[in-house]
């Protein structure tokens, strides 16, 4: 089993050291399910709405949507039964804080769920854990099991007309279906292809009903919001993206790990002082500050405050908030190699621009990386990561984009030394 | 109705249609509005994955794909901006990145969209060295098409068609991103009544008909509209047609009678024309009882004879005639004429009949029941019957439709009559019956209607010659009546005076002559279909 408890805690993970707060027991002992109870018993769905509105709360699934914007969405007056969906299919390489939540936090999951399930008036929760977490998809049944037993889930929850009920479900192991439309298609037991849009999933969403799709971690923050309201919420991190969120650092770090920090933390202050530096006494070369798909930073824009609006103007985003540190022996055209390789081995193949997009970089990157490599490759790379760009159904061709992008931004002399000297010349850099 | 603007036109468009959809319900696309599109297709649902026909519309930062854009009330569309041909270069750069470019022995090739939109909206130059997928050439996928894998650009319009039309869904895609291949699912083959449809729909040389490839370059084909004849849906079809011979049948669009779409059966019934099983002259039965080429004039005069001595003997009654359903309405017409001024109402129509289902194929397996109906002729039963009373001398019969299986015993009844006068296409068992046996033109050979099952007049037209001597069905009665002597038999036979004479005798018709029709048809004349 990986890391337990974050290196630095906050109020998501706090009591995540305590084995008993991943019990109903436990998490009840912590005030657990006090905030569902006064929300369902005392606030309308409207006034949880402005609440997280107000909260100015992100998605933490990559995009950092208004949470409350995306909640109001739902239809209001329907028939039809309207629907959650729980994103847990964490896949975005270098992300693995939704992990640790569902193993460590499984009820603060669950009583976010409830309080977002009233809000919208959602009487089912679809949780989607990719897969490969068999571990935190059990600790999240197992806790779905102990809420449904306590009355938490089912009809009549807190004495009221409330009613809602989670379903844990498994993923197969493809990334896209992180994506939300394309983990619908997978939940309905389809092949896991993003939906073309409209219709958007708040009109026609799982199983053609209204549907929300929110990331585990963004359900994790709401019952803390709902509890201490959003002026307490928004006195964290920056005025434009308030709140803690969970940084996964990895790479070359003496400290690999999770942190839970403030958004607008500073990357530097995250590897240096928390994350430990680089060992062996390296230096940073560049890193990637949200995920594999975002575009990568030089060691010399590490000043930057980890949050979209300061992100934005370095071209890259927060993501995931997956940050990966790469040392000075890196080379970048191998880096090129694993991100095109895996968003090529990921890309569904709708739509042509990332079918053929995708194969074609990693084709040119794995030949410039053996030696091959021409002038014009590096004018080509660009081209097709432009066409890419906000050309598909979905963003996974925008995210396989950009790190190509961002790597020729900072790192063109790895490339250009590849093409000038016809061999690799970081003899040192991880082995592909 | 919302109305919007593209490139500066105004356009009055449907309410909730996409604006592909709303452009091809105006008739504008590639028609006046150029929106290039691979994997929307009029009668399937929207894919939205080829990602070819983004346009630009005003206040919508990114480029939007026009197939699935709802149209809104005062949108503004532009088709001809730098950006959008940047967006359809870069498609159809990125689609050959894999494709084999093996056109020279494609049997797509001069009808292929891959080429004709590279020509037009694509780079003229290649800058991939990378190697293109090597896959599965030449697959039989079932009985009827024939695919290479390497060439498919992943459209889904067939998965698309096999789900949603014969609903068989044989197909799917298979793998992820650039290992994504169209197949079959295990175990399955492509076989469904209309599976050579997909050769249509695929925009490219992955797949073709087992039937037609590599019988000609398309190129040299002329393709004339025309008729399926295999039952009363009337599927508007083009015959494709060089040498005087026609290769292959293809569905011509018609929303109101087979959007696009054709069954199996029908698209191969083509073969039938140039069969080699064509009655290619006049025959007669000799002396010795056997059937003897003889002469046109011979036959006519032979048959002129027998009716004019029966009706001598017995009264104009003892002449009757069966209809065909595969006649047109005009050959149809002339029969009713020819009748009357026999002065003989004993007459039926025997219609073959097969499996229908819900898609297309009616039981009534030939093209022109209604027409027939609605020109007065009845069931053959009564005919039949009478005929085994001894009460008919001599029959017309036009076509072999009394050899369906529920007309038993049929050829022995025209045994009873004293002389039977055949006018077919093709030699069948019923002309060991016949005294006089005439040659005339299948529906791809003469110029006519046919009313289909829904009252629908369409026009046939000659698409070839036949390579010997025959008239139409109309134009060998009329030659007959002449022979005959009768009034209103004189004179050339004009084909274009029948169709419209037959307006004012069933005012049904009015209106509704070979020339009035127009390509797709028009519905009967006060008729609610």
């Amino acid at each position: 089993m990986g890391q337990r408890v974050p290196h630095v805690t906050g109020y998501l993970t706090e009591h995540f050291a305590d084995d008993a707060f991943g019990t109903l027991a436990g998490y009840r002992a912590r005030g657990g399910y006090e905030t569902a109870r006064r929300v369902v018993t005392g606030m309308s769905p409207a006034e949880v709405i402005e609440t997280v509105k107000a909260s100015g709360l992100q998605g933490r699934g990559g995009a950092g949507f208004s949470t409350g914007l995306k909640w109001s969405f739902m239809p209001a007056e329907t028939d039809r039964p309207k629907y959650l969906v729980c994103n847990a299919d964490e896949s975005e390489p270098g992300s693995f804080k939704d992990r640790i939540l569902l193993e460590r936090g499984p009820h603060q999951l669950i009583e976010g769920i409830l309080i977002a399930a009233f809000a919208t008036g959602a009487e089912k929760t679809f949780a989607y854990v990719r897969g490969e977490y068999a571990f935190p998809a059990d600790c999240l049944e197992r806790a779905v099991a102990e809420a449904r037993e306590a009355g938490l889930l089912g009809e009549r929850i807190f004495g009221t007309d409330f009613r809602h009920d989670i379903v844990v479900v498994r993923g197969a192991g493809a990334y896209i279906c992180g994506e939300e439309t394309g983990l619908l298609e997978s939940l309905e037991g389809k092949k896991g292809q993003p939906r073309k849009k409209p219709p958007f999933p708040a009109q026609f969403g799982a199983f053609g009903m209204p549907t929300t799709v929110n990331n585990v971690e963004t359900f994790c923050h709401v019952p803390h919001i709902l509890a201490r309201g959003p002026d307490w919420f928004r006195s964290i991190g920056t005025e434009k993206s308030p709140g803690h969120t969970l940084f996964g650092v990895s790479g070359h770090v003496v400290r690999p790990g999770l942190y839970e920090l403030p958004l607008g933390t500073r990357l530097d202050e995250i590897i240096f002082e928390h994350a430990g530096g680089v060992p062996d006494g390296k230096k940073v070369k560049g890193v990637i500050p949200g995920g594999m798909s975002m575009p990568i930073l030089p060691a010399g824009q590490l000043d930057v405050p980890m949050a979209n609006e300061y992100l934005r103007e370095r071209k890259t985003m927060l993501g995931t908030g997956g940050i990966i540190v790469m040392n000075e022996d890196t080379c970048m055209v191998r880096v090129a190699c694993v991100v095109t390789y895996f968003f090529r081995d990921e890309s569904c193949g709708q739509c042509t621009q990332c079918r053929e997009g995708t194969g074609w970089m990693n084709r040119i990157v794995e030949r410039i990386e053996r030696g091959g490599g021409e002038s014009e490759d590096l004018a080509v790379l660009l081209d097709v990561a432009g066409k890419m760009e906000g050309a598909t159904i979905c963003a996974f061709a925008d995210a396989a984009a950009w790190p190509v992008q961002g790597l020729l931004r900072h790192f063109r002399e790895d490339f250009e030394a590849h093409v000038r000297e016809r061999k690799c010349p970081f003899p040192a850099s991880f082995e592909l | 109705m919302p109305r919007i603007t593209v490139d500066g036109r105004d356009y009055e468009v449907p309410e909730g249609r996409t604006l592909l959809q709303a452009l091809d319900d105006l008739g504008v696309l590639m028609n006046g509005v150029e929106i290039p599109h691979y994997c929307w297709h009029p009668k399937l649902s929207i894919d939205g994955s080829c990602r070819l026909c983004q346009v630009e519309i005003e206040g919508q930062p990114k480029l939007q794909i026009a197939c699935n854009t709802p149209v809104q009330d005062g949108m503004v569309v532009y088709t001809r901006t730098e950006r959008v041909r940047r967006a359809r270069e870069g498609v159809m750069e990125l689609l050959l990145v894999n494709h084999p470019l093996d056109c020279p022995i494609c049997d797509q090739a001069g009808e292929c969209k891959l080429q004709d939109y590279a020509f037009e909206y694509g780079v003229p130059r290649s800058r991939t060295r990378e190697p293109r997928r090597a896959l599965k050439k030449r697959v039989d996928l079932g009985p009827t098409i024939v695919f290479d894998q390497e060439r498919c650009i992943l459209c889904r319009r067939c998965v698309r068609f096999c789900r949603e039309v014969p609903g068989t869904g044989e197909l799917g895609v298979f793998g992820r991103g650039d290992r994504s291949v169209v197949d079959v699912f295990p175990g399955e083959e492509l076989r469904n009544d209309y599976s050579m449809n997909v050769a249509d729909i695929c925009p490219v040389g992955a797949l073709t008909t087992r039937d037609f490839r590599f019988r000609i370059r398309v190129w040299f084909l002329k393709e004339i509209p025309g008729v399926c004849t295999g039952c009363s849906r009337g599927c508007n079809i083009h015959l494709g047609t060089a040498y005087n011979r026609v290769y292959r049948y293809t569905p011509r669009r018609n929303d109101e009678v087979n959007e696009t779409w054709i069954c199996d059966e029908g698209r191969l019934s083509y073969k039938a024309i140039g069969a080699p099983d064509r009655i290619r002259e006049p025959w007669l039965r000799s002396a010795r009882g056997v059937l003897e080429p003889a002469t046109e004039s011979d036959a006519l005069g032979r048959a002129a004879d027998r009716i004019r001595t029966a009706a001598e003997a017995h009264g104009p009654g003892v002449v009757a005639a069966l209809a065909s359903p595969h006649a047109t309405n005009e050959d149809l017409f002339v029969l009713r004429r020819l009748l009357a001024a026999l002065g003989t109402e004993v007459h039926g129509m025997a219609v073959p009949r097969g499996r229908g289902d819900e898609i297309l194929l009616r039981e009534e397996r030939a093209p022109n029941v209604a027409g027939g109906r609605a020109l007065g002729f009845g069931e053959a039963e009564p005919v039949l019957d009478r005929i085994r009373g001894g009460g008919v001398s001599v029959l017309l019969v036009l076509g072999h439709d009394l050899l369906d299986p529920r007309y038993e015993g049929a050829l022995d009844a025209l045994r009873r009559c004293e002389s039977v006068i055949l006018l077919d296409t093709h030699h069948s068992e019923l002309e060991r019956a016949a005294e006089i046996v005439l040659p005339v033109r299948h529906a791809a050979e003469k110029l006519g209607t046919f009313t289909n099952f829904a009252g629908r007049v369409q026009r046939i037209e000659p698409a070839v010659e036949p390579p010997f001597l025959a008239l139409s069905d109309g134009e060998t009665l009329h030659r007959l009546g002449r022979t005959l002597g009768l009034a209103g038999f004189a004179g050339v036979y004009d084909v274009r005076a029948i169709s419209r004479a037959i307006g004012s005798e069933f005012p049904a018709f009015a209106g509704r002559d070979v020339d009035a029709v127009g390509p797709l048809g028009l519905p009967l004349a006060g008729d609610p279909a």
